[in-house]
């Protein structure tokens, strides 16, 4: 419920924020609208829509966010794409995606560590062969040459 | 009959060896790089095009073509059975065709996904074949106010889609709206949104959206709760579609298949467009709409049917007038350039082997996904059993790639990651992502085509009701909005 | 033909229909001096075109033929790989910045990379950190006109004429932010004429609405449009170039028509290297590819495209001077409109 009211709190300084940004940018030009004029509506569209949501009186959400051993799988599934979208330009595709399995593999615990480090070799290869022989697509490759 | 002659030596020209061979080939590479999430048709086409120089123009075209209307019958496939969409054009296939797998009726929904697929691209082939010049004559009129009005009905329509708040829906199409006027702003040429970087100069990429807000949010979810697996294997009942499942969906069928087809004709439309549509249609049409989101069969015949056929609209464009109306075609256009034959309103009567041997080759092409498709049905079924925890890191693997198949830019992953993260936030607090997708798809054609009716109207806005064809979508858009608040007055959905 | 496994499978189960074609004399055996310039282990991998357009384009297919021809005569893998967004930005800002100076990275670019460079690099890269080694083609821009309604027949100087006497009512298709803009721009300023711009995303869009009827006037090459002036759907009005075109004689050049000699917009496309490549990988990949554009198929090719030589460049003793000559000259356009400060 914290976290709903946080966000209906988001969409409203969302909405100003970008409404400022977008009446700099013109919002009617010689020709009709200017880059400003749809961004502004849009804008104005997403306060209005946060604040009814947040003056609402009824939560209609019950869920509840994750904790302990959840919240460690969800982060450990974040952290592996980040460590892609980091580790791809310098270590090329090969080396950051096992490493990327294998923090993906292991956030789950009860894929064993020999286990783990099979499947990400195997289906890295697999992965490489498949796109990069095969079907011809360069993958990014490390200071390694793959 | 004229057309009926040239449709004879199209298929003396594709019922040969090499031809067919090429027409499987690219049907069965179509279907795997449907299945792969985030590869598309365009990602594969600009690939195999270096090959096509080494075969006949009319062997390298109906492999093109086919590997493309393939891409739709296999995008279907991960959506159904993981959530998570093969395609941008399969994301809607994911809100019913998940549902149905859940109830053990994933076989069920595949049968007729495929079957939906063949119905369609096989209409669709037929209209192709006896009105492509009617029709293409009809399409090049379509100019920046009936692009427009289209837009606005297909935005209208979207309003439909929204499943629970509607308040929720409307902020969710404004924060699409707002998201696709990243970067330059086709019209004048400047940079919105930007702050300075280059990579959002580019705009955000939809493949990196929907592969963002719809695979790896789906992960996250099963992650989460630790789900063994999404859908159990032994679940599957039947791998068939029943026939009460045919009289469910055999019309959702023929009116997404009208629907996909007009929508590939013009430039904006396509397969996504026209499967997001063919949704909205389905839902506001039934008598039950309640049951949509739930495993309804008709939400998965209409879009599928829809995708496909939008296809074959797709390519009246760029056969009959040499004009393409999205990047896939766009680079059929140029994989002919490259063969040095210029497609345009010549086309058909300077090389009509080549154009009849196309349209020929897509009669083929699906039956031969047909027949591919069917049995895989039960294949991918025994592909469940692979427990979850091994499943989704090979799924965001092949994810990624997928994304970056887009622009080969690494910007592209932190896009899907960024996404990925608000989409989980947003499930969890009872969003419903879908209307994000498609104002993110709408939204540049409509603002860009408003801005062009009114530039090129001495008169302004008055354009937009001079021009029939125009004048007659926002009417008919005005109308349905009307009835709209009129139906959820009577009936208690979603809560304003 | 060296491609990935399934281009390899595809061929050979496929008849090959391609006839095998003489090699032309070109005096010493090209590909034995090209094996002569071949760095020690040097290429081990493919080597990348980078174009930074979407694929089935213009600059694409160019691109696509070249490495086509590179291929036969060098030997070396080549692929063609498209870095879209931003119009080119992202692209031009990866080879200019990002892309590793080894030799295994050309850029096949157009000039309308120096428009990105000075307009909206902000100062980050300039078009110099990107060294020519080869020229391939020019694309004129070229004014079209419609076969139906009050306009047809007319020549661009009535029409312009036309433009002046009525201002604001000739639709013209532009694409905001290059040269189709900045060639109305120069027209107007010059005669005093005022066309009604409609903007599009490229020139292909545009002459789509010409054939549509909704635009009067329609910029573009001649690649995107002579399907349609074949069909006689569209009637070439004027060309952005120094001297007629072989494949239109009878289209004036802009110059000649308005007595001037600054109505020059064309493509410009050549290949280019990362700053920083080795000098001897850099001269063997620019003798790859001169001896690839002298190849006589790929002449023709090109031609059946559309595109030119510019007899300046293609005869080019210093690239990067010639080519920086007209890039400077494009700086000075900038300034006197005011673009550049």
């Amino acid at each position: 419920m914290m976290f709903e009211r946080a966000l209906n709190a988001f969409w409203i300084l969302l909405g100003a924020a970008t409404a400022a940004y977008a009446w700099s940018l013109g919002i009617v030009g010689p020709s009709g609208p200017d880059s400003g004029l749809f961004p502004l509506i849009a804008a104005i569209i997403i306060m209005a829509a946060g604040l009814i949501l947040l003056l609402r009186p009824n939560p209609l959400v019950a869920s509840q966010f994750p904790r302990g051993a959840a919240l460690g799988r969800i982060l450990g599934v974040i952290a592996g794409l980040a460590v892609m979208a980091i580790g791809m330009p310098y270590l090329g595709f090969a080396v950051t995606g096992a490493i990327t399995m294998m923090i993906l593999l292991r956030t789950v615990e009860r894929t064993s560590l020999s286990g783990s480090i099979a499947l990400a070799l195997a289906s890295v290869a697999a992965v490489v062969w498949l796109f990069d022989h095969m079907l011809g697509m360069v993958l990014p490759r490390g200071p390694w040459g793959f | 009959m004229h057309e009926l002659e040239g449709l004879m030596a199209g298929f003396g020209v594709i019922l040969t060896a090499q031809n067919l061979y090429l027409c499987f080939l690219g049907s069965l590479i179509g279907t795997l790089v449907g299945v792969l999430p985030g590869v598309g048709p365009l990602a594969a086409l600009a690939l195999l095009l270096p090959v096509t120089f080494t075969l006949s123009p009319v062997g390298g075209m109906v492999m093109l073509a086919s590997i493309f209307y393939g891409a739709m019958y296999g995008g279907s496939t991960t959506s159904i059975l993981l959530n998570i969409p093969g395609e941008a054009a399969s994301v809607v296939t994911c809100i019913d065709g998940h549902q149905m797998a859940r109830q053990g009726r994933a076989g069920a929904a595949l049968g007729i996904a495929a079957i939906g697929s063949f119905i369609a691209g096989t209409l669709g082939v037929i209209v192709m074949t006896f009105f492509a010049p009617l029709i293409a004559a009809a399409a090049i009129r379509f100019g920046p106010p009936e692009n427009f009005a289209l837009m606005v009905l297909g935005l209208v329509c979207t309003l439909f889609m929204i499943s629970g708040s509607t308040v929720k829906g409307v902020l969710m199409v404004a924060l699409g709206f707002l998201t696709a006027a990243v970067g330059i702003d086709v019209v004048n040429g400047h940079e919105r949104f930007t702050f300075g970087s280059v990579n959002l100069s580019g705009g955000i990429e939809l493949l990196a959206v929907v592969i963002g807000l719809f695979g790896v949010t789906e992960v996250l979810a099963n992650v989460e709760e630790m789900v063994q697996s999404t859908v159990l294997a032994e679940r599957i009942r039947g791998l068939w579609p029943t026939l009460a499942d045919w009289r469910d969906s055999w019309r959702a069928m023929l009116r997404g298949s009208g629907l996909g087809f007009v929508l590939g004709l013009v430039p904006g439309g396509g397969p996504v467009t026209a499967s997001f549509m063919s949704y909205a249609v389905e839902r506001r049409i039934s008598a039950h709409p309640e049951r949509f989101g739930k495993g309804a069969i008709e939400g998965v015949a209409g879009p599928e049917a829809a995708n496909n056929a939008a296809v074959a609209g797709s390519l009246i464009p760029v056969l009959s007038l040499g004009i393409p109306s999205n990047p896939v075609t766009a680079l059929l256009l140029g994989a002919l350039v490259i063969q040095g034959i210029q497609p345009g309103p010549l086309f058909v009567a300077q090389r009509p082997d080549l154009f009849w041997g196309i349209v020929a080759s897509m009669y083929v092409g699906n039956v031969f996904l047909l027949m591919l498709n069917l049995p895989l049905v039960g294949l991918w079924a025994q592909l469940l059993r692979i427990p979850y925890r091994v499943l989704f890191p090979i799924v965001l693997l092949l994810s990624i790639v997928g994304t970056y198949s887009a622009n080969k830019n690494v910007f592209d992953l932190w896009v899907m990651l960024g996404f990925g993260i608000a989409g989980y936030v947003l499930r969890k607090l009872d969003y419903d992502l879908a209307p994000f997708v498609i104002a993110f798809v709408l939204a540049p054609l409509l603002e860009q085509s408003l801005r062009q009716s009114l530039a090129m109207s001495p008169d302004g806005a008055v354009i937009l009701i001079q021009r029939p064809v125009a004048a007659l979508l926002l009417a008919v858009s005005a109308a349905i909005v009307v009835l709209m608040f009129r139906r959820t007055a009577r009936i208690p959905g979603g809560d304003q | 033909m060296k491609h990935s496994t399934l281009a390899r499978l595809i061929v050979a189960c496929a008849v090959v229909a391609a006839a095998v074609t003489p090699v032309a004399a070109q005096g010493a055996d090209p590909k034995a001096e090209l094996a002569r310039l071949k760095p020690k282990d040097f290429p081990t991998q493919p080597i990348e075109f980078t174009v930074v357009y979407p694929a089935g384009g213009g600059m694409d297919v160019a691109a696509r033929l070249l490495a086509k021809y590179v291929e036969k005569w060098s030997g070396d893998r080549i692929i063609v790989n498209n870095r879209t967004g931003g119009a080119g930005m992202v692209g031009h800002a990866y080879l200019a910045t990002q892309a590793k100076p080894d030799g295994y990275t050309v850029g096949a670019l157009a000039n309308l990379v120096w428009g990105d460079a000075m307009l909206r690099a902000q100062g980050r890269w300039a078009y110099t950190d990107l060294e020519p080694i080869a020229y391939v083609n020019s694309d004129a821009l070229i004014w079209v006109g419609p076969t139906e309604g009050p306009y047809k027949g007319m020549s661009v100087k009535d029409i312009v004429q036309a433009a002046k006497d009525k201002p604001g009512t000739i639709r013209i298709a532009t694409v905001p932010g290059s040269m189709w803009e900045y060639l109305v721009d120069q027209i107007e300023a010059n005669s005093g004429a005022k066309f009604l711009r409609v903007p599009f995303q490229g020139g292909g869009a545009g002459i789509t609405a010409l054939v549509g009827g909704n635009v009067d006037v329609a910029q573009g090459f001649y690649s995107e449009f002579r399907g349609h002036l074949e069909a006689g759907k569209v009637r070439p009005l004027a060309v952005a170039s120094a001297a007629r075109m072989d494949f239109l004689k009878d289209m004036p050049t802009f110059n000649e028509t308005f007595g001037g000699s600054d109505y020059l917009w064309q493509v410009i496309r050549y290949a280019i290297v990362p700053k920083g490549t080795p000098a001897d990988r850099k001269a063997y990949l620019a003798a790859a590819v001169q001896i690839a554009m002298k190849d006589p198929e790929l002449v023709a090719e090109y031609e059946k495209t559309g595109a030119y030589f510019d007899p300046k460049l293609a005869g080019s003793k210093d690239l990067a001077h010639d080519l920086g000559e007209y890039a400077e000259r494009e700086r000075e356009f900038y300034r006197k409109t005011g673009r550049l400060k």
